[in-house]
């Protein structure tokens, strides 16, 4: 019986998978089943410029008969049946269908699918139109994208959403954009958003920028609180590249070559001014040369990227293959950044859609190194020599921090190597119209490599003795994701409701590795043969590793319900559990709720013809955030150091930290409401957002007496923070002709943040304030300063108001008075000023006339303020002696005195960081139809990055770290910023 | 046949679902550490549990700020001046010079949290031992006695710089526990009972085994040590006490003065005859013993060859350099003076500041202030060994506790009570072995009984403008006598408090500033965090 039943199944599978594999051998051929019926002709068209539409997919609903329009936009479908409907689809259209009548021909006008409503918008295990949407989620499509030379996938969206905070702090190629969603939540946190590269995990550069279709962000709580403790910084959500339809295999190169430069330079005193100074009688050393020594180590760097991408498909199978090599060179010497992104999807539908696969592999590559000589660059002395007569080094050991940057250039080596493999695959089965089941599972390996080297020539030998150093570390990391899904949606006369339900994997295991060595027998091996340093030997050297492991496991369900597309009701929770917690503590819920009501569709709004659409909505959700560590919780003991016992050193063992078995989740409830509308068909739309998010039980460093506890410290959950703001967005197409079009768009936040408490029942905060951010050798003082009742990134120091005779600074005291600053006391210091800007703009054009394009983005942030690392430490003539100085070392402060005090913190330094950029302009030119004969489509584009800034700012680049405790600090090491201009140039074969 | 195959998926689909529904554990797996309930340690680990008692004495010597900057740098022989390269650090080396320290200051909030984690280590240590956590089958009342010596002497050091501390002797508090306070006496109690209560269970040989650990000898020091200062602890003074203590180490035989001085403080000083108690370093396996960074000028780096460059920070202040007697090895072999070279001979040239550029860089006798001094100023200290290539530290151990000390105390006992001529044959025979000539070695009971050689007073541009007229230092004689033979080897402090100095007189830039400086504040943390703290008097 048992055996029959096994044969029984045996039978039936084989019978499946043949059944299978004659169809897709049947798909691949493209062998359609012929009937009797007449044949229809047509033309397809783009409605608003009336041009035609070439490969536009078009296929009899229901069959497996299509086509695609030819060069002229028509195309031929033979055998269709009247009363048969004919899909038109095409990527960036709306897709469109048209019933078959007595006619055999047919003139269709595509509507571009950017007009709105019916938009999909991608909202985290699944889609939803957008006209339905109840939460703050805002998407940008490809060709609103920045253009040129952008760094990562935040770089295309930078200026473009209204609350996310895109920062480019750094000009180093190896460097990613910093992103804040409406304000800092956290103390102890992470602040990195979610991102997800088609629903699973990824970072900004995860795939190459020119790979990515939209990028989607879920804002508010009630939007992310379906991705429960990932979700407090927001999510991100890049959808690839895809392939709709039925297209003929296409082939796509894109390509751009792009030429930097420093886009400002700090004006260091050069040569000549040494010489004029010491004239004056200034006690400065001239060695007799002349050498700009940022010159000697910096050049304008040269970059290009080349993006080829095949793709096509048939209406049941499509496959999609990009490779993307990006070769940057950094703005110093020897410095640069290389990466090969590849990708390939494959796509298959079986049974009349009963089954949908998908598989796919994301690959990265990245190849970099930096050596960054650019603060001894800045400091060297400009009389001095790169080499001396016998093509030495010049160096003068016997000066504190003071290293010939040419020769940190020459005489080292290194490498980074990364690689990232991502597996993905997913099978989705719709037994029933409506109902999807849906299990996604992939494994994403990170492995990285370093080394790095010194030789004998180097600063490390001729003053430090190193004899040749070298070091090597490596790193790898193990992701996997499994994830089950089931939707079902239907339609009950005016109700229509989707209900998701679903179960999400997730391990994660990280190590690492590192060794140094030095006293190399020669230079020759580099880092190449680490065993034959002496120190090691010795026990000079250094080698350490590390292993760790952590699960979040999730469950999840959603509702979607609208009433005759009028009352709109979203409600969601997500259960989730995390290894990084205390048993007790594992696991949190994560519950949202947002309703829309589109007022546009009751009937009082029914007659008013400029409204197309008017919608308000209302959302509460939470998410969490994790401890960036895992084992918080538990009593953890070490190996750390050695004890003298009997002559013998000896390992001893003791506890790693004080344990918290209470540890929880750190909790943000967010309050969003919004308001979208759409007048003048289409040519006014926009969206406002007001939000309230609190976040509770912030994971902190709390301060614990000892005794009794081993260390002062113990990681808690401590503390509310509030972060309030407005955002909003308001898109205009002022001309709208058939040659010309001009679409403008504005997008403003703002936002206020306050930190309500530090305490919780078990912990009271000792001090109401925490010191925060850090100046540095030698001035040695805290920037910042955390306070109850205040928002994060106030700078805290004493108060400069003006210089006595012997230039030394006269600050204000506690009681208001003027002091010197030689009687400087605790008391005397204040706020003095805030990092975090409170207003951000952005202000975006699109021109088009005819077959050009004119892209302009300009951005800015206001009311905040910077201090200036380079002036605190370089506008001081007293370090003039030993090192290079700004220029302005030697004006007079306050219009009064030269400065003759040593480097301070105080409040001269801290400017008004207010800035508006023209940021990206690209100007293109497309080539439609049959211009030329092999080609479908090629655009010709010139951009420029970071063209223009215009700010009362003294420093390199108003546009500075904002992240963290201790925004608005302008270090004196960041990496130049840089302007960028491309070339570039897109072909469609 | 699609219902068909509906059904096998929905029978896949059901199966994969409870597979992974039912996988909802969130176990922890630890790589790179031990979780404590799953460490079950064996009598050979017990010097890895015991271990951190003993190695968090580095951290308490010669951390940053550590015990000898909090005692040296708020006596009156060394200083830590604002530097062209530095130094000022928001004022905190100038605060402990002018006792202006607040219960904030980095320094002693430092010493009090490095204190107690020793404590911390210790009755960590003993719960497991009386549990049988850490089973030890024989002799397990004497590694008992020893902890609880090395307990006795953090709480010495908390009774001697924060007074009125908090004992604690448990382990297993309960969660939220805060300690009570105890007063100076009921510490000095404590310190005293422990000691006796364990010191015949301790081993009364010296030799590797002992060495850097307590043995019977270091806990009478101890207790020579509290007696000796009984009179600042508790107002009663204790002199007998402090003799027969020191009797018992003297007559132990165990100890003998070091021929050479300087051998005491070499780089392989480890088993040094006169060393009691030491606190052991190493270059590699024991960190971190950095003063020799602290102290030598950047260009110093040449001159032994050093793997760091040096931070050319603290140095002597000259009033008390002046106090020495020229014929007194001791004076170079603590402190380094003079034109500086590098190891092949060339001078060094100043280079840091304006006002000595390119001149010889020549340690003078000589500072400014403690608010501006230039590169070239005051001497600096020497007297541990620095060995040609040195690291950024060294292998030096810290003689805590020797057999000169012992001899000083002792004869101090005598000196004040009565009998200064045995102080003075003993003072003698210390200072037998810093000169050429034995004549000068010689001191008689009359001259330890006069006034201090130090001319105190506030300094302006290098120079004293305002003499100190608050009178004579009874013993103050003696008191130099103590400065010289235990510069920078962290006495200072206790000394001129016992001594009636620390608060009262003035010297460089500093001025008394309130006899109840003697005792550092209870660290603002510490009185937040646990109510049951008041914090000391006048602060």
């Amino acid at each position: 019986m048992k055996k029959n039943n096994l044969q029984n199944h045996r039978q039936k599978w084989s019978r499946c998978l043949s059944i299978a594999l004659i169809t897709v051998f049947m798909l691949s051929c493209n062998l359609y089943a012929l009937a009797q019926a007449q044949k229809v002709t047509g033309k397809v068209t783009d409605a608003i410029t009336s041009e035609s539409l070439v490969g536009v997919s078009v296929y009899v609903k229901g069959t497996q008969n299509g086509t695609t329009t030819d060069i002229k936009g028509e195309f031929t479908l033979n055998d269709v049946n009247k009363g048969q409907i004919l899909v038109f689809s095409f990527i960036g259209m709306k897709t469109t269908e048209i019933v078959v009548d007595a006619r055999t021909t047919y003139e269709v006008a595509m509507q571009s699918e950017a007009t709105g409503l019916d938009e999909v918008v991608v909202i985290g295990y699944g889609t939803q139109r957008k006209g339905d949407v109840t939460s703050s989620i805002s998407t940008v499509k490809s060709d609103n994208f920045l253009k040129g030379q952008v760094k990562d996938a935040g770089q295309l969206i930078q200026g473009k959403v209204a609350g996310l905070s895109i920062t480019t702090p750094s000009g180093n190629p190896s460097d990613q954009t910093q992103i804040m969603l409406r304000g800092i939540t956290t103390l102890s946190g992470s602040t990195q958003p979610l991102i997800l590269i088609d629903g699973i995990e990824g970072t900004l550069t995860s795939v190459a920028p020119e790979d990515i279709e939209s990028i989607d962000v879920l804002k508010d709580g009630s939007a992310a609180a379906i991705y429960g403790t990932r979700g407090t910084n927001g999510v991100i959500l890049i959808s690839t590249k895809k392939v709709k339809g039925d297209m003929p295999a296409t082939l796509e190169y894109s390509t751009y070559i792009s030429m930097q430069a420093i886009a400002r330079q700090a004006d260091f005193l050069t040569a000549e001014d040494y010489r004029r100074l010491i004239t004056e009688g200034k006690p400065l050393n001239d060695y007799g040369a002349s050498t700009n020594w940022l010159d000697e180590v910096t050049r304008n760097p040269f970059s290009q990227m080349h993006n080829l991408s095949l793709k096509g498909g048939t209406l049941n199978s499509n496959y999609i293959a990009t490779a993307n090599y990006n070769v940057a060179q950094g703005l110093f010497e020897k410095s640069y950044d290389d990466r090969l992104n590849t990708r390939l999807e494959v796509n298959h539908g079986m049974f009349d859609g009963l089954i949908k696969l998908n598989a796919g592999i994301i690959g990265d590559y990245n190849k970099n190194f930096n050596i960054y000589p650019y603060r001894q660059a800045l400091i060297r002395n400009p009389t001095d020599a790169v080499q001396d007569e016998n093509g030495d080094w010049v160096e003068h050991p016997g000066v504190f921090q003071y290293e010939n940057p040419v020769a940190w250039n020459e005489e080292t080596l290194g490498e980074n190597t990364s690689q990232t493999l991502r597996i993905h695959g997913s099978i989705l089965v719709e037994p029933v119209q409506g109902l999807r089941f849906k299990i996604l599972g992939s494994t994403n390996r990170y492995n990285y490599m370093t080394g790095y080297s010194e030789t004998k020539k180097h600063i490390s030998n001729v003053r430090d003795g190193k004899n040749g150093f070298a070091s090597r570390s490596a790193a790898a990391a193990l992701d996997n994701l499994l994830e089950m899904t089931c939707e079902y949606n239907k339609t009950f006369g005016k109700s229509a409701f989707t209900v998701l339900g679903g179960y999400s994997y997730n391990d994660q295991i990280g190590e690492n590795f590192y060794e140094d060595n030095f006293d190399f027998p020669t230079d020759a091996f580099s880092y190449n043969n680490m065993g034959t340093g002496s120190a090691l030997l010795r026990g000079d050297a250094n080698m350490s590793s590390y292993k760790s492991s952590s699960t979040l496991i999730g469950f999840f369900g959603r509702v979607n319900y609208n009433y005759a597309e009028k009352y709109l009701l979203m409600a969601s929770v997500r259960q989730e559990g995390s290894s990084k917690f205390g048993e007790n503590n594992q696991w949190g819920t994560f519950p949202a709720l947002s309703a829309g009501w589109r007022i546009s569709k009751e009937s009082f709004l029914e007659g008013v013809k400029v409204i197309d659409d008017l919608k308000i909505r209302a959302g509460y959700g939470v998410t969490g955030t994790e401890p960036s560590s895992p084992y918080m919780s538990l009593t953890r003991l070490m190996y750390s150091g050695y004890v003298l016992v009997n002559g013998e050193w000896v390992p001893q063992i003791l506890p790693a930290s004080n344990p918290n078995p209470d540890l929880k989740w750190e909790k943000k409830q967010e309050m969003n409401f919004g308001l979208d509308f759409s007048i003048y068909k289409g040519r006014v739309t926009g969206n406002i957002d007001y939000y309230i998010r609190t976040t509770k039980d912030m994971l902190w460093e709390y301060q614990v007496p000892s005794p009794p506890n081993l260390y002062p410290t113990i990681i808690a959950n401590v503390g509310e923070m509030e972060n309030k703001g407005l955002e909003a967005m308001i898109s205009v197409i002022p001309v709208k002709t058939n040659d010309f079009q001009w679409t403008a768009s504005v997008s403003y936040s703002g936002n206020k943040n306050k930190l309500v408490s530090l305490s919780n029942d078990l912990y009271q905060a000792s001090n109401d304030w925490f010191e925060a951010g850090y100046t540095g050798d030698p001035i040695q003082q805290s920037t910042h300063r955390v306070q109850i009742g205040n928002p994060i990134g106030d700078f805290y120091g004493v108060k400069s108001i003006d210089i006595d005779e012997n230039g030394e600074w006269i600050i204000e005291g506690a009681d208001g008075q003027p002091k010197s600053i030689n009687d400087k006391v605790e008391e005397d210091k204040q706020v003095l000023g805030n990092g975090l800007p409170k207003h951000y703009l952005g202000f975006n054009n699109t021109f088009r006339y005819k077959n050009f394009d004119l892209n302009m983005t300009m951005r800015g942030a206001f009311g905040f303020q910077i201090l200036n690392f380079q002036r605190m430490f370089y506008e001081n003539p007293t370090i003039n002696i030993r090192y290079n100085v700004l220029s302005s070392a030697y004006d007079k402060v306050y219009g009064k005195e030269v400065l003759d005090y040593t480097q301070e913190y105080v409040s001269y330094y801290i400017e008004d960081g207010d800035y508006w950029k023209i940021d990206n302009v690209t100007l293109g030119y497309t080539l439609k139809d049959n211009t030329i004969s092999f080609l479908k489509n090629a655009r010709v584009y010139f951009s420029c990055l970071n063209m223009a800034t215009f700010t009362g700012y003294s420093g390199i680049d108003p546009e500075v770290n904002r992240m963290g405790l201790a925004p608005g600090n302008d270090e004196r090491d960041k990496y130049p910023t840089t302007r960028s201009f491309s070339l570039g140039v897109n072909l469609t074969f | 046949m699609k219902s068909k195959i509906l059904k096998y998926f929905f029978v896949a689909g059901l199966g994969l679902t409870m597979i992974f529904f039912s996988c909802t554990k969130l176990d922890e797996t630890v790589y790179t550490e031990l979780i404590a309930e799953q460490f079950n340690p064996t009598e050979s680990d017990v010097a890895s549990v015991m271990g951190p008692i003993y190695s968090n004495l580095r951290n308490v010597v010669s951390g940053w700020a550590g015990l000898y900057d909090v005692i040296e740098e708020s006596s009156d022989a060394i200083v830590t001046p604002v530097r062209p390269n530095g130094w000022d650090d928001g004022g905190m080396y100038r605060r402990m010079h002018k006792h202006t320290w607040t219960p904030e200051e980095y320094h002693t909030s430092a010493l009090w949290t490095r204190l107690y984690r020793g404590v911390t280590h210790a009755n960590r240590a003993l719960y497991m031992i009386e549990t049988g956590t850490l089973p030890i089958a024989t002799n397990k009342e004497n590694y008992i006695a020893e902890i609880k010596t090395a307990r006795a002497f953090y709480y010495y050091l908390l009774l001697d710089n924060f007074g009125n501390v908090p004992i604690v002797t448990q382990f297993d508090v309960e969660e939220g526990f805060l300690p009570a306070q105890n007063t100076r006496k009921q510490v000095y109690d404590f310190v005293e009972s422990e000691i006796k209560a364990n010191i015949e269970l301790l081993s009364d040989v010296n030799d590797a085994t002992t060495y850097g650990r307590f043995n019977k000898w270091a806990a009478y020091t101890i207790l020579a040590k509290i007696y000796l200062n009984a009179e600042v602890y508790t107002g009663t003074p204790q002199w007998a006490a402090c003799l027969d203590a020191c009797n018992k180490v003297i007559a132990s035989g165990k100890y003998q003065l070091e021929p050479v001085y300087s051998d005491l403080f070499k780089t392989n000083n480890e088993g040094s005859t006169e060393t009691i108690f030491a606190v052991p370093y190493d270059d590699i396996y024991g960190d971190w013993l950095h003063w020799h960074m602290k102290t030598l000028h950047p260009l110093n780096q040449s001159t032994y060859d050093l793997q760091e460059s040096p931070w050319g920070g603290s140095c002597a202040i000259p009033q008390f350099i002046n106090t020495y007697n020229s014929k007194d090895k001791r004076l170079a072999q603590t402190w380094i003076s003079g034109q500086q070279f590098s190891s092949g001979g060339d001078s060094l040239f100043c280079n840091m500041g304006a006002d000595k550029m390119g001149l010889p860089l020549n340690f003078i006798n000589f500072v400014q202030s403690a608010d501006y001094s230039a590169e070239d100023e005051g001497y600096r200290m020497g007297k541990y060994e620095i060995k040609m290539g040195a690291k950024g530290m060294l292998s030096n151990d810290v003689p805590f506790f020797r057999l000169a000390d012992v001899m000083m105390m002792k004869a101090e006992c005598l000196l004040r009570t009565g009998d200064a001529g045995g102080a003075a044959t003993i003072v003698s025979e210390i200072r037998a072995r810093s000169f050429d000539n034995p004549a000068d070695a010689n001191v008689t009971g009359t001259q330890l009984q006069g006034n201090s050689a130090y001319a105190y007073g506030f300094v302006e541009n290098g120079v004293i403008t305002q003499p100190d007229h608050s009178g004579s230092i009874q013993y103050g004689r003696f008191l130099d006598e103590l400065g010289w033979e235990f510069a920078a080897e962290l006495h200072r402090r206790s000394d001129l408090i016992r001594f009636g100095v620390y608060t009262t007189k003035t010297w460089l830039s500093h001025r008394p500033n309130g006899a109840y400086r003697s005792l550092f504040p209870i660290p603002q943390d510490q009185l937040n965090n646990n109510t049951n703290l008041k914090q000391n008097d006048g602060y």
